[in-house]
């Protein structure tokens, strides 16, 4: 796609956009081409060869006719189940919005739950200042670049000032079709000492022909004293590449947590940068992985503690059979003058077959001295002991280590107060350990 | 199956695996439905070895003789075939089992032991887990706690009495479960096999212990004393009394000489 693509498929994806975001887009163009693909050479990208993985001249951007085909059956699926738990949903097909619903009530306090590019022509309060300036700029890298030239749609959603949406707002995507490739956004604004729950769900069915690439940029704000969860739940179907670039920038006293659960797709690439920017902001960040057959799943977090006195605290937990391979790498950033700071870093394996690779890599960058930061890594394998005491109360081998790794990965589960979403999470680990 | 003792070992031979370090050197002990036999001995005799043999360790290989389990042969058996043909192990040092309950464990253990496409009754299940907690004098909240996870010393042996209790076997083995155990611990422990021996008389005990002290509590119907991996003298209780008393010494001089 974007090596065949030109100024003019920019121009093409930027139609009806005010010329604001149209001149944005030519901008990251501009350094996209400027920007050279990722290679395992960087750090960064050590473990996960993009350039050879995702080929991305093969794919072409996709496109979901809703007025001849409607809604997918299989989306529609996904966003009735458990409907009446949400506030708020959207649907997104093939980077198109096909759906959007929100609660009279939420709508009545001046909620507003929407398509981003109806956002953008609207002129919404807060899109022109906030889409791709600050928190996911096309300065980034390759792919916040590609994101923000050629983004389809995606989601805008802000909270005013001292609302509290009780239930969750809930995105649910899906991709139809291999060799095609989706590039969309989320702008999620949570006002002073607001609080929303947002889940986003990657869907897709198997497509085992080729590559669907969903390419996202998350951009989050915590105003003070705000609450915010972000949960990204990846439950692409085989052939599913999922790229995202996540950052959430938490202000004076609020807490903004995210958790990233990666269970399908061939490959899961995450870049998540929690920033906070001020004093008493509080980040909690879960992941959980759970890879088998040739599934790759690469986690690049950092915690940028910019103000003093904040807390961040990573828990990243993942178990991979076959042939998968999982990638952690995390870094804790303390700005200069960011005394006070609480930064935890923890990254946890269970490799269940012999084939199976994880590789975690933790690590610390401190430019002041009164702080508490500590990281930890650790990849191991069943405990035979463990096993054997599971099995001598009649548990068949197969049995027992399902009920090991359920455990393992349900510490990630039992800290997240979002009881369907972990409902929901369970019942896939459940599914996939059976399938295994 | 009636012909045949609960738990039959003749000769039985056994090293650790993987290493040529021999501790069982001819077994041979015998006991009938309902019966308690405690096993007694110094450390490294090999006790907790025959214990783990029953159980099917995979960290100890049988390397001659034999041991039967009413009548087959548990050598050929793996450990959750043994569990569910009556075999229970109470663990010396039960495992902890971060983010997986207690309830349910015991709940899919129960589901293991059901034919292929029958499913557990939740509801069953519940009330078969309040009741059998009510019996050992446990609060419900307890089977919502994580195996093990940061339990102290007697929360574990009540684990491992608990799921006796669920589980309902046909030969309990006690691997030095009054091991490190206070007097009120011991108690609990003591209290739990006699609760389900009392509401099941056939279930046989093996008692693993290095202690007289349980036996003041769990009265055995015969007491062996193991030395240097083979029984070496079998009686009633006095044994164990005479042990409390004069200690190893005379077996070690009959060893030696």
């Amino acid at each position: 796609m974007a090596s065949n693509a030109s100024a003019d498929s920019v121009r093409e994806a930027g139609v009806g956009d005010p010329g604001w975001l149209q001149a944005r887009r030519e901008e990251a163009w501009e350094t996209y081409n400027a920007t050279p693909m990722p290679s395992t050479r960087s750090e960064e990208w050590r473990y996960t060869d993009v350039a050879r993985m995702l080929p991305l001249g093969e794919l072409t951007p996709a496109f979901w006719d809703c007025s001849a085909n409607g809604t997918p059956s299989e989306l529609q699926e996904a966003m009735e189940r458990g409907r009446a738990g949400f506030a708020g949903q959207v649907g997104l097909v093939d980077g198109s919005v096909v759906a959007v619903e929100l609660d009279d009530e939420a709508a009545d306090r001046g909620v507003v739950l929407k398509s981003l590019r109806q956002a953008a022509r609207d002129g919404d309060e807060g899109v022109e200042a906030l889409l791709a300036t600050e928190a996911v700029p096309a300065s980034d890298g390759k792919f916040p670049a590609l994101n923000a030239a050629l983004w389809s749609d995606g989601v805008f959603l802000r909270v005013p000032r001292g609302v509290v949406l009780e239930r969750p707002v809930r995105l649910s995507r899906w991709n139809s079709q291999a060799g095609t490739a989706t590039v969309t956004r989320v702008l999620l604004v949570a006002e002073e000492a607001s609080r929303v729950s947002f889940v986003d769900e990657a869907l897709s069915p198997d497509l085992e022909e080729g590559t669907a690439l969903a390419a996202t940029a998350v951009e989050i704000f915590a105003r003070q004293g705000a609450q915010v969860q972000y949960v990204s739940l990846q439950q692409m179907g085989r052939g599913g590449f999922y790229l995202a670039n996540q950052r959430t920038l938490a202000e004076r006293d609020s807490t903004l947590d995210t958790l990233n659960v990666a269970l399908g797709g061939a490959v899961g690439r995450v870049d998540l940068n929690a920033r906070l920017l001020g004093p008493g902001a509080n980040s909690d960040m879960l992941g959980l992985y759970f890879g088998d057959d040739d599934q790759h799943f690469d986690f690049n977090t950092s915690q940028d503690h910019v103000a003093p006195n904040a807390h961040s605290d990573l828990l990243y937990k993942g178990a991979l059979d076959g042939n998968a391979r999982g990638v952690f790498r995390g870094i804790i950033r303390v700005h200069k003058g960011a005394q006070g700071t609480d930064a935890y870093q923890t990254n946890r394996n269970l490799v269940l077959s012999d084939r199976a690779v994880a590789t975690s890599l933790p690590n610390l960058e401190i430019g002041a001295d009164d702080v508490r930061c500590s990281h930890g890594a650790t990849v191991g394998q069943l405990d035979g002991e463990v096993l054997f005491y599971l099995m001598s109360r009649g548990l068949r081998r197969e049995q027992a280590e399902r009920l090991v790794v359920l455990g393992f990965l349900g510490e990630v589960l039992s800290r997240l107060p979002l009881g369907d979403v972990v409902q929901n999470v369970t019942r896939a680990i459940e599914a996939k350990l059976r399938h295994a | 199956m009636d012909d045949f003792p609960i738990l039959a070992a003749t000769g039985l031979k056994a090293k650790v695996a993987d290493e040529d370090l021999h501790i069982l050197k001819g077994v041979d002990l015998t006991i009938g439905p309902g019966e308690i036999h405690a096993v007694m001995g110094p450390n490294g005799s090999g006790k907790s070895t025959l214990a783990k043999l029953v159980a099917g360790h995979p960290g100890y290989e049988a390397t001659g003789g034999s041991l039967a389990f009413q009548g087959e042969d548990l050598l050929e058996m793996e450990p959750d075939e043994r569990a569910q043909a009556g075999v229970f192990m109470a663990f010396q040092y039960p495992v902890e089992i971060p983010g997986v309950s207690i309830a349910n464990f015991l709940r899919t253990a129960l589901q293991a032991r059901l034919e292929n496409g029958e499913e557990l009754d939740l509801f069953d299940f519940q009330e078969h887990l309040m009741e059998r907690m009510e019996l050992l004098d446990m609060k419900p909240s307890f089977a919502e706690r994580p195996v093990n996870d940061g339990f102290s010393g007697g929360e574990k042996k009540r684990n491992e009495i608990l799921q006796m209790a669920v589980l309902k076997p046909t030969l309990a083995v006690m691997d030095e479960t009054d091991s490190g155990l206070d007097i009120d611990a011991l108690k609990v422990v003591a209290r739990g096999v006699n609760t389900l021996k009392a509401e099941n008389p056939e279930m046989s005990v093996l008692l693993i212990t290095h202690y007289q002290r349980i036996l003041d509590h769990v009265r055995p119907d015969a007491v062996h004393v193991m030395f240097d991996g083979r029984i070496v003298e079998t009686g009633g209780p006095e044994v164990a009394l005479a042990l409390e008393a004069e200690g190893y010494e005379e077996y070690r001089a009959a060893h030696a000489a």
